[in-house]
């Protein structure tokens, strides 16, 4: 052990100015622990964000069970139905399949697109626009004004809490005439302001994560995932920290500063979104559902009056492999009653990848502009890390079209073949894998 | 009477001087204005679209050859909903909501394509209307501006002058009350604005008379909770603060808090889980599609008897269309039942998300407001019955003519060879039973049945808020 008197003087020095510099970060802790209003927000924001994640392990949870009970029941349908089916025709008609797309492992911290975006479809063998942007009802009057989910939590609340507790770091001493004083006594009065912000800040971001961390261990969410939102939930708290703390260095009194910073909360969280999503929905044009949804009604109901060789012309082009069938000696038949649906779906392809490239872009668009608005920025991000963005439901879309694709080229071959009706090879029909 | 005059005047002249009341305000009314103009816009191009949409459906449907009626049955229909006037201050649920139904035989359709589905996501506040600007940021101008008049007072030491001059704390707070109550109503006029236009697009006077009531309440008593906070606490910054925290908890937090809550209590099951659950019931019920369904052996044995006949073919009418109209008959009544149980569960839903009223006025106004507008959930409901009483009758006059003006014989034979193909047929003008559909919002009296649950609580919070204010009054002392 080196005798405190044998140390060169600037050594000490340095050591005195740690030993300050802890004290200080102690006196200030202590300091935090005392402070009412920290520990109210802490509580609050401890509370809330419980209720949060609480509440969102529940949705989860009954989305799965919802899943799980659908599958029973959709098994059980086409066991009941397999009476009816005497042919290929109505094995394709009256069997129904059920797509869906599972909540993800951090879904319980943006339920997001989730509740306003199918995720479960029942799809069989008819043409498939007409079933894919059937939607599952939800109360509107819920929907409207939305679930308290932590992405929401994070992203609009927490701002709002750290300015009602940053506002008036200074100008509070400032007007109880502390101010002066400790400056003074404050090695760097900045530094100390500063400590003090961070002390605040982190105090409330851990109140905020702490549940979301548990709920993921929970839930079984990947080490990388809950790492990121933590990440991207620290990062937003330390901008709006260093934004209070900028305002708060403002020489004006603390109601002056706290409206400036309310109206900075407004200004990102609300007008800029709101005016982003006026502005793209009105530069980026998207072929209105309906339009897609009649044509294709249109499509497919001319083809009951149309001569049949227009409909299997059409669909030849597109499958020349089938077109030496041997066609039946009726005016009903069910290759041609399943060509039409196909046809159907090849007349409203063009409107189909105009909505989704529309919706594509759009989004695309919004999440550039985004990047002023760091509310919608973080909200955007939880809900892709959670995959409940438009880029995950446009997955699930594209699942649930290879799932189509698959069933038809199961029937196929059986129609335009005239291959005998086998009832056992229905076990051989493709089934839908979630995530595929 | 003149000193409250005099304090309210002065609170004025107080409020033009300061660049931040003038900027918050600006701001508000900027904010105000333009979504009224851009709301009245879109609105108005909908309400064009759809009216348009509609009529070109209901001629599609007439325009459409001789067929056999079956044919028309599943070809079927759409209608729109044109939105009330008053949805250009508050559209409502009209942008979670589709606005158009497929109507045809042997279902019942859900409105499909809301706005939302195609926008992108920025957040649950891009959703911008005049109404929700009111119930959230009428709210805050008023705290932005009256945060300040009593305790302003009080840290520059004038309450102890003004007190022994002989104004009573009383006195003091109505001049400040008088002060804010002018200014909500200045903050009301684009409010009075819009209401002209729904006014002349056939909107009742009463309704907007009672919508814009409602809303002077509603900032009032925002005024009231701002004054008394201003009248108990002592520092400034503190008011503001912990009118800030009480904001952004009633209006942000407490309603969707609600939703989480009541979403768990009251489960809806959605369309595939019902569609599921409905399917056992159907099979009962038998496939109209087949007349040789064992189902309707009971229908074909009292036409038998009816007509003395001894077979189908015998009979003066069709059977296959009577048994198309029996089995939609059957049908619509087990759907209705489920979708009565659906809208059931929904209007539970609803109740219980206005008992959260009593805890948050911002979503207490916001039931009143969507209701007295005409954009609520009983108005989704409304036009769903109205979709589905359009679609069973058109289904079943199309069956009726199925039965009456086609032979069984044609009927049965319509597969054999394109000219039998041809001859199973009836004549365009049967599409004639389709009737001409407008959505209409409800009578004022309904809505106001409708949102008098909310408007109770309003009027509560209001009057509570009031005592609150008499009594901070009281305490105001040297």
């Amino acid at each position: 052990m080196v005798s405190r008197d044998a140390m060169p003087f600037d050594l000490e020095w340095l050591e005195d100015q740690a030993m300050s510099a802890r004290k200080t970060c102690l006196n200030e802790i202590r300091f935090a622990t005392r402070d009412r209003t920290l520990g109210l927000w802490m509580a609050v924001v401890l509370m809330l964000s419980t209720l949060s994640v609480g509440s969102g392990l529940v949705e989860v949870r009954h989305q799965l069970k919802t899943i799980e009970n659908l599958l029973g029941a959709d098994q059980q349908d086409r066991v009941a139905e397999s009476s009816k089916l005497n042919d290929w025709g109505s094995a394709a008609y009256y069997s129904f399949h059920l797509t869906y797309a599972p909540p993800s492992e951090f879904a319980y911290a943006a339920i997001g697109q989730r509740d306003t975006q199918p995720w479960k479809h029942r799809i069989r063998m008819l043409a498939l626009e007409g079933q894919i942007y059937e939607q599952d009802v939800i109360n509107p009057s819920v929907a409207l004004i939305g679930r308290f989910d932590f992405s929401f939590l994070a992203s609009f609340v927490l701002p709002l809490v750290l300015i009602i507790l940053l506002y008036d770091l200074k100008a509070s001493e400032r007007t109880a005439g502390r101010y002066n004083l400790l400056e003074s006594m404050a090695n760097r009065a900045e530094s100390l302001w500063r400590l003090r912000a961070v002390i605040r800040v982190s105090a409330i971001s851990v109140c905020l994560i702490t549940p979301m961390i548990l709920a993921g261990w929970f839930a079984r969410t990947g080490f990388s995932t809950l790492l990121l939102a933590s990440c991207a939930v620290l990062l937003y708290a330390a901008f709006w920290g260093v934004v209070c703390y900028g305002f708060s260095a403002w020489r004006k009194s603390g109601s002056v500063i706290l409206i400036s910073l309310i109206g900075c909360w407004v200004l990102t969280a609300v007008v800029i979104p709101a005016a982003t999503r006026l502005l793209v929905d009105r530069l980026i044009p998207v072929p209105s559902g309906a339009e897609i949804l009649m044509s294709q009604r249109e499509a497919v109901n001319d083809a009951w009056d149309l001569p049949k060789d227009v409909t299997m012309d059409a669909f030849f082009k597109r499958h020349p492999q089938w077109s030496n069938y041997q066609p039946v000696q009726s005016s009903f038949e069910w290759q041609w009653y399943y060509a039409f649906q196909q046809v159907g779906d090849q007349k409203t392809e063009q409107l189909t990848n105009a909505y989704r490239n529309g919706r594509l872009q759009r989004d695309y668009t919004a999440s550039w502009i985004s990047l002023l608005a760091p509310p919608s920025l973080l909200e955007r991000t939880l809900q892709s890390l959670a995959k409940t963005d438009l880029s995950a439901h446009l997955a699930y879309e594209k699942e649930v079209r290879s799932f189509h694709r698959a069933l038809r080229e199961f029937y196929y071959p059986k129609f335009f073949l005239n291959e005998a009706f086998d009832k056992a090879a229905l076990a051989n029909r493709p089934e839908f894998v979630a995530g595929k | 009477m003149n000193t409250i005059l005099r304090i309210a005047a002065e609170e004025w002249r107080y409020w033009l001087r300061s660049y931040l009341a003038l900027g918050g305000v600006l701001v508000f009314l900027l904010l105000v204005l333009s979504s009224s103009i851009l709301t009245k816009l879109r609105i108005d191009a909908e309400t064009h679209v759809r009216t348009h949409q509609q009529s070109a459906a209901e001629q599609t449907f007439l325009d459409q050859p001789n067929r056999h009626p079956h044919r028309m049955v599943h070809y079927g229909h759409y209608i729109f909903r044109a939105p009330a006037p008053l949805a250009i201050f508050d559209p409502g649920l009209d942008a979670v909501t589709g606005q158009a139904i497929f109507l045809e035989g042997h279902r019942q359709n859900t409105p499909t394509f809301s706005e939302s589905a195609a926008s992108p996501d920025l957040g649950g506040l891009a959703h911008l209307t005049p109404a929700l600007i009111y119930q959230l940021f009428g709210a805050l101008v008023i705290i932005l501006l009256g945060h300040g008049t009593i305790v302003r007072e009080r840290e520059a030491g004038a309450i102890t002058p003004l007190l022994s001059l002989g104004i009573t704390g009383n006195t003091l707070l109505l001049g400040k009350a008088l002060a804010l109550l002018v200014f909500i109503l200045l903050l009301l006029l684009p409010l009075a604005i819009t209401s002209v236009f729904a006014l002349s697009a056939g909107e009742t006077p009463l309704a907007v008379l009672v919508l814009f009531g409602v809303y002077l309440v509603y900032l009032c008593l925002w005024g009231a909770i701002v004054l008394g906070f201003s009248a108990i606490m002592r520092k400034r910054g503190v008011v503001l603060a912990a009118l800030t925290g009480l904001w952004f908890v009633m209006t942000l937090v407490l309603p969707s808090v609600a939703v989480n809550i009541t979403t768990t209590t009251v489960t809806v099951p959605g369309k595939i889980e019902t569609d599921l659950a409905m399917l056992t019931d159907r099979r009962k019920l038998g496939d109209g599609h087949n007349a040789g369904d064992p189902a309707f052996a009971k229908l074909r044995a009292s036409l038998l008897e009816k007509y003395d006949a001894k077979r189908v073919e015998e009979l003066p009418v069709n059977f296959r269309g009577l048994v198309a109209m029996e089995s939609e008959q059957k049908l619509t009544q087990l759907l209705n039942e489920y979708a009565e149980a659906r809208i059931d569960g929904e209007n539970r839903q609803q109740r219980l998300l206005e008992k959260w009223g009593w805890l948050s006025p911002s979503l207490a106004i916001a039931f009143v407001s969507r209701a007295i507008a005409g954009t609520d959930l009983m108005h989704y409901h409304h036009f769903q019955r109205d979709a589905e009483n359009l679609r069973f009758s058109f289904v079943q006059g199309l069956n009726r003519a199925h039965a009456e003006k086609l032979s069984y014989q044609d009927d049965i034979n319509r597969n054999k060879d394109e000219a039998s193909w041809q001859r199973a047929r009836v004549d365009a003008s049967n599409w004639q039973v389709l009737d001409a559909y407008q959505f209409k919002a409800a009578s004022l009296t309904e809505r106001l049945g409708n949102a008098s649950s909310s408007i109770g609580v309003l009027t509560v919070w209001f009057l509570a808020m009031l005592c609150l204010l008499i009594w901070s009054g009281w305490r105001i002392k040297p």
